[in-house]
C-alpha cells in the first residue's frame, strides 16, 4: 500500500516537473505609456516591442510580456499594487520619485553581484551621473536606460536681428547678461518692453551652473547659505531687473520675442525634427547650446535619468538580468533609443558614434550650434538630481522662500542663512 | 465544561484559541492588502510599511501550513519517548514558531506561549526549565526587536491598522491586545491546572505510600502471629508426641512396674515375664521418641549422608547468595552421633549466613580436621570482619548448642571473620592439653 502510494507521488512529481520544465519561461516588464520627459510621443511601445523581439530571438523558450496602457501618472500606484499583490514584473521602469522607496524597502534587487559577476558588463560605458543615479547608499539597484539634459534654447532669428552672434558652448553668465541686456527693449514703443532676454531661467539652474550642491547626499542637511548660492541669487535678481518688473509669458516665447529659454534635450529632440518642427516655433530659427557657466561653476546642468530595476523576488534572476542588460546595456537598444526616443542613450560610445552624427544633423555641420561631442561632454559634466524622501517638500519650500527673496519681498541680507536653518529643520523629519 | 478543566483539555483549548487568533489576524492582513489595492493607496502603504509585503495568497498558504506543522510537531513532541527525538522536535517547533511569527509580520506572538505550553506539558526535569527559559528569551527577543538580528523586513501591524480611520484603528489595536491578553489568561490558567495536577499526583503517591506502609505493618504483625502460631502448633505437636509416645510408654511402664511390685513376692516368674514386657515397652517408647525427634531434623540430614548433606547445603547457599564456598577436609570421623551432626550442621549454616549478612564476604573457606578425640571446624571469610564482636543471637545459640556437647567456640577478626568450633568426640576434652584453640 505504502509502496503504491510512494510510486504515485514520484510519478506525479515527475509529471509536474516535466510540465514546469516544458512550460515557456515568462518574464514581465513594467512600463508606462509615453515617456518620462513630458513630451508628446507617437508610437509609445515601438522601442520596447523591438527590444522584446530581439530578446526573445536570442533566448528561445522565453516569453516577455508587459501590460500596456498604464499612464505615467498612474504608474507609481500601479507598481505598488503589483508589489502588494505579489505579482510585480520581473524588471520594471523606476520613476525617480519611487527609486529610494523601492531600494530602501528591499523591493529592488541588489545588482552589485550581477555587475561584478558579469564579464560582458562594464560600468565604464555609462556616464557617471546616469549610473550613480541608480544607486542607493552606494549600492546599485537599477541601471540607467535613457537620460535627458537641460540645454539653453537660442532664438537665432532674434539674435541675428539684434546683430549678436550665437554664444559658444563655453559661455558665461556675463555673456548671458550682456546679450539679455542688449535684446531687452521696447519695440512697438508703447512704453513697456516687449522683447526679452530669457524666459523660465530658474534659480536652481543658476545655482547648479555655479557649482552649488543643495543638500548633503543623505538629505539630512542643506547648503543654501553657500557663497555660490548667494552669487546665483544675485545673478537671477540682476537678470530679472532687466525686464523692469515685467513678467515674461510663454506666449512671448512662442511668438519669438524671447532670446533664451532652458530646454530639455527631450524637447529639443521632439520639436526640432519633422513633424513638430512646423507645428511649434516655426516662425523663427532656433538651436540649443549648453547652459551658461556661473563664475564659480561651469556649463553644468542636471541630467535626469530613467532607471530600470529588477524585482528582488523574481524567480528568473539570470534571465531578468539579461533582459535588464538588453534594455540598459545592449548597444543595439541604446542605438534604438538614440534613433526613436526623445531621450539620450546612456552609453558614451553610442552618443559619440557615427549614427549619432547622422541623426543629430538636422542642420548642416557648420551651422549646428551643438555636436554629439558637446552633448557627451555635457553629460559627463552633468550632475544628477537628488532623490531622497523629503527632497520635493524641501525644494518646494526653498522655491517659495527664494521666489520671495528674488522678488524683493524678503530682504536679501541673511535671508539665505535663515532659509538654510529652516530647511535643515524640515529635513530632520 | 468539566472536560476543558483538565490539563489536556486546556492544552487543546490553547491550540484552538491560538489557531483562531492567528486565522483572524491573517485574514485581517490579507483583506487589508486587498482593500489597499482597491482603494489606490498602495504606494502610500508601501511608504509607511517600509517593506514589501507577501501576497495575500502566500500569506494564507504559509500561515496555514506553518500552523498545522506546529500542531503536528506538538503532537509528536508529546508522544515521543526518546530524549534526542524530543530535543529535535522541540527545536523544530521553535523554528516553525519563528517562521509563523515572521509570516504574520510579528503581529501575534501568542504562539510562543503555545510552544511553552507544549514544553511544560511534558516537563520531566532534565534541565528542561533552562531550555524553556532560553527558548522563550530568544523568541521574545526576536519578536520585540523586529528581527533586527536576522535583518528581515517586517511590516508593523500598526501600518496595516493605519489604513483604516482613527476610530477603526483604535478598535483594531484594542482587539489585537485582547487576543494577547486572553491568550495569556488561558496560558496562566493552563499552568495553574498543570501545577494543580502535579500536586494532586504527588498527593496520590503519598497516600499510596502510606497505605503500602500500613499494609506492610499488618503483614509484619501477621508474620509474627503466624510464627507464634507455628510455634504453638509445634509445641502442641511435641506435647502430643510426648503424650502419645513417652506418656503412653511411661504410663504403661509405671502401671507394669506397680503390678510387678505386687507380684514380685508371689510370682517371681510372672514378674520376670512382666518386666520383659515392660522393657519392650520402654524400648518401643525410645524408638518412638527417636522417630519424633527425627521429624524435627533438617531435610538434607534426613535424606543424605552427613558429608553430602553439608556439601549440598553450602552449594545451595553459594548458588543463591553468589558467595564462593570452599571445603578443606583433613580428617573426618565417620561415627558421629546424630546430635553432633545436627550441631555441626547448624554451626556451619549460621557462620556462612553471618559471613554473608554481616561481613559481606565473597569467599568463605571451611576447614574441618581433628583426631579421634575431637573435631575442629574453622570457618574463615574475606568479609570486612568486626572490630568489636557483639555476641548476637546467632553466636549465642551456637555456643549453647556446642556447650551441650561440651564443645567450645572462639571467633575473631583478622583478614575477615574467623569462627573456630571444637567438638569432643568420645570423652571430655575440656582439660585436654593437646588442644589449644588459639
Amino acid at each position: 500500500m505504502l509502496k503504491k502510494f510512494l510510486i504515485a507521488v514520484v510519478v506525479i512529481a515527475i509529471i509536474f516537473l516535466y510540465y514546469m520544465a516544458s512550460r515557456p519561461t515568462t518574464l514581465t516588464v513594467g512600463i508606462f505609456a509615453g515617456n518620462n520627459w513630458d513630451v508628446p510621443q507617437g508610437e509609445t511601445y515601438a522601442i520596447i516591442d523591438e527590444v522584446i523581439e530581439n530578446f526573445e530571438a536570442e533566448n528561445p523558450g522565453v516569453k516577455v510580456k508587459y501590460v500596456s496602457g498604464i499612464k505615467k501618472e498612474d504608474y507609481s500606484e500601479w507598481l505598488a499594487e503589483q508589489f502588494i499583490s505579489g505579482s510585480e514584473p520581473d524588471i520594471f521602469f523606476v520613476l525617480a520619485d519611487d527609486f529610494n522607496l523601492y531600494a530602501s524597502i528591499g523591493a529592488l534587487m541588489n545588482l552589485e553581484d550581477f555587475i561584478a559577476g558579469d564579464k560582458n558588463f562594464s560600468v565604464d560605458v555609462y556616464y557617471p551621473a546616469a549610473f550613480k543615479f541608480g544607486q542607493y547608499e552606494n549600492i546599485s539597484y537599477a541601471l540607467p536606460c535613457e537620460s535627458t539634459l537641460t540645454f539653453m534654447f537660442v532664438n537665432k532669428t532674434l539674435l541675428a536681428k539684434e546683430g549678436v552672434a550665437i554664444p559658444k558652448n563655453d559661455w558665461t553668465w556675463e555673456d548671458f547678461l550682456k546679450i539679455c541686456r542688449k535684446v531687452t527693449r521696447d519695440i512697438d514703443g508703447d512704453g513697456v518692453p516687449d522683447q526679452f532676454g530669457c524666459y523660465d531661467y530658474s534659480w536652481q539652474q543658476a545655482a547648479i551652473s555655479n557649482g552649488v550642491k543643495f543638500f548633503r547626499d543623505d538629505g539630512k542637511t542643506s547648503y543654501f547659505a553657500d557663497s555660490r548660492m548667494e552669487e546665483a541669487v544675485k545673478f537671477i535678481m540682476e537678470l530679472r531687473g532687466l525686464n523692469g518688473g515685467f513678467e515674461v509669458s510663454p506666449k512671448d516665447f512662442d511668438v519669438g520675442r524671447v532670446a533664451f529659454r532652458p530646454f530639455t534635450f527631450a524637447e529639443y529632440r521632439t520639436y526640432k525634427p519633422y513633424p513638430w518642427r512646423i507645428k511649434k516655433y516655426s516662425s523663427f530659427e532656433w538651436d540649443c547650446i549648453k547652459m551658461p557657466a556661473g563664475s564659480s561653476g561651469g556649463n553644468i546642468s542636471v541630467m535626469e535619468t530613467l532607471l530600470v530595476g529588477m524585482s528582488s523576488r523574481t524567480h528568473n534572476k539570470n534571465l531578468a538580468w539579461a533582459l535588464l542588460k538588453k534594455f540598459c546595456y545592449d548597444e543595439k537598444t541604446q542605438q534604438l533609443i538614440l534613433k526613436k526616443s526623445q531621450a539620450l542613450p546612456v552609453r558614451r560610445d553610442v552618443i559619440i558614434s557615427a549614427e549619432a552624427q547622422e541623426i543629430f544633423s538636422w542642420e548642416t555641420r557648420d551651422t549646428a550650434a551643438i555636436t554629439p561631442a558637446d552633448i557627451s561632454v555635457a553629460m559627463d559634466e552633468a550632475i544628477m538630481p537628488f532623490k531622497f524622501k523629503n527632497y520635493n517638500a524641501a525644494m518646494l519650500y526653498a522655491d517659495t522662500e527664494l521666489t520671495k527673496i528674488i522678488a524683493g519681498i524678503v530682504p536679501f541680507n541673511n535671508a539665505l542663512n535663515k532659509l538654510q536653518k529652516e530647511i535643515n529643520a524640515l529635513l530632520q523629519y | 465544561m468539566q472536560k476543558f478543566l483538565t490539563v489536556t483539555g486546556m492544552h487543546r483549548l490553547l491550540y484552538v484559541y491560538n489557531g483562531f487568533a492567528i486565522f483572524i489576524i491573517m485574514a485581517f492582513m490579507c483583506l487589508t492588502q486587498e482593500r489597499i489595492n482597491h482603494s489606490m493607496t498602495a504606494r502610500a502603504f508601501l511608504e509607511q510599511a517600509g517593506a514589501v509585503p507577501q501576497s495575500s495568497s502566500i500569506i494564507f498558504l504559509e500561515t496555514t501550513l506553518a500552523f498545522f506543522t506546529l500542531v503536528l510537531i506538538g503532537r509528536f513532541y508529546i508522544k515521543s519517548k526518546s530524549r534526542s527525538a524530543k530535543y529535535f522536535l522541540f527545536a523544530a517547533e521553535v523554528i516553525v514558531c519563528m517562521f509563523l511569527m515572521c509570516v504574520l509580520n510579528l503581529s501575534y506572538d501568542g504562539v510562543i506561549l503555545l510552544v511553552a505550553a507544549d514544553l511544560m506539558y511534558k516537563h520531566e526535569g532534565h534541565r528542561q526549565e533552562y531550555t524553556l527559559l532560553i527558548a522563550m528569551i530568544c523568541l521574545y527577543f526576536i519578536a520585540n526587536y523586529n528581527m533586527a538580528i536576522l535583518q528581515t523586513k517586517i511590516i508593523s501591524f500598526e501600518a496595516y491598522a493605519s489604513y483604516y480611520n482613527a476610530d477603526a484603528k483604535s478598535v483594531i489595536l484594542a482587539l489585537r491586545n485582547t487576543f494577547y491578553s486572553v491568550n495569556i489568561v488561558f496560558f496562566v490558567f493552563y499552568l495553574v491546572l498543570l501545577v494543580k495536577n502535579k500536586h494532586e499526583e504527588k498527593e496520590r503517591i503519598r497516600l499510596l505510600n502510606e497505605r503500602l506502609e500500613e499494609a506492610n505493618q499488618r503483614l509484619r504483625a501477621y508474620a509474627i502471629e503466624v510464627a507464634q502460631m507455628a510455634e504453638t502448633r509445634e509445641r502442641n505437636r511435641l506435647a502430643r508426641e510426648i503424650h502419645d509416645t513417652l506418656g503412653h510408654a511411661l504410663t504403661g511402664i509405671a502401671a507394669g512396674l506397680d503390678a510387678c511390685i505386687m507380684t514380685l513376692e508371689i510370682a517371681p516368674e510372672l514378674t520376670k515375664q512382666q518386666l520383659n514386657k515392660i522393657r519392650d515397652t520402654a524400648k518401643k517408647g525410645i524408638t518412638d521418641v527417636r522417630r519424633s525427634v527425627k521429624k524435627l531434623r533438617p531435610d538434607d540430614l534426613e535424606r543424605l549422608p552427613f558429608q553430602e548433606a553439608l556439601l549440598e547445603m553450602t552449594k545451595d547457599y553459594s548458588a543463591s547468595s553468589g558467595m564462593e564456598i570452599t571445603f578443606d577436609i583433613f580428617s573426618w570421623s565417620n561415627n558421629l552421633r546424630q546430635d553432633q551432626e545436627d550441631v555441626i550442621y547448624r554451626v556451619l549454616q549460621e557462620s556462612i549466613t553471618n559471613a554473608k549478612r554481616h561481613g559481606h564476604a565473597t569467599k568463605v573457606k571451611i576447614t574441618i580436621g581433628g583426631n579421634e578425640n575431637y573435631l575442629l571446624i574453622v570457618i574463615a571469610d574475606n568479609g570486612r570482619g568486626c572490630e568489636d564482636v557483639k555476641q548476637g543471637f546467632g553466636l549465642k545459640h551456637m555456643r549453647e548448642r556446642l556447650e551441650l556437647l561440651h564443645g567450645t567456640i572462639h571467633y575473631w577478626s583478622d583478614e575477615g571473620f574467623i569462627v573456630e568450633a571444637m567438638i569432643p568426640l568420645n570423652r571430655e576434652v575440656k582439660d585436654d592439653k593437646n588442644f589449644n584453640s588459639r
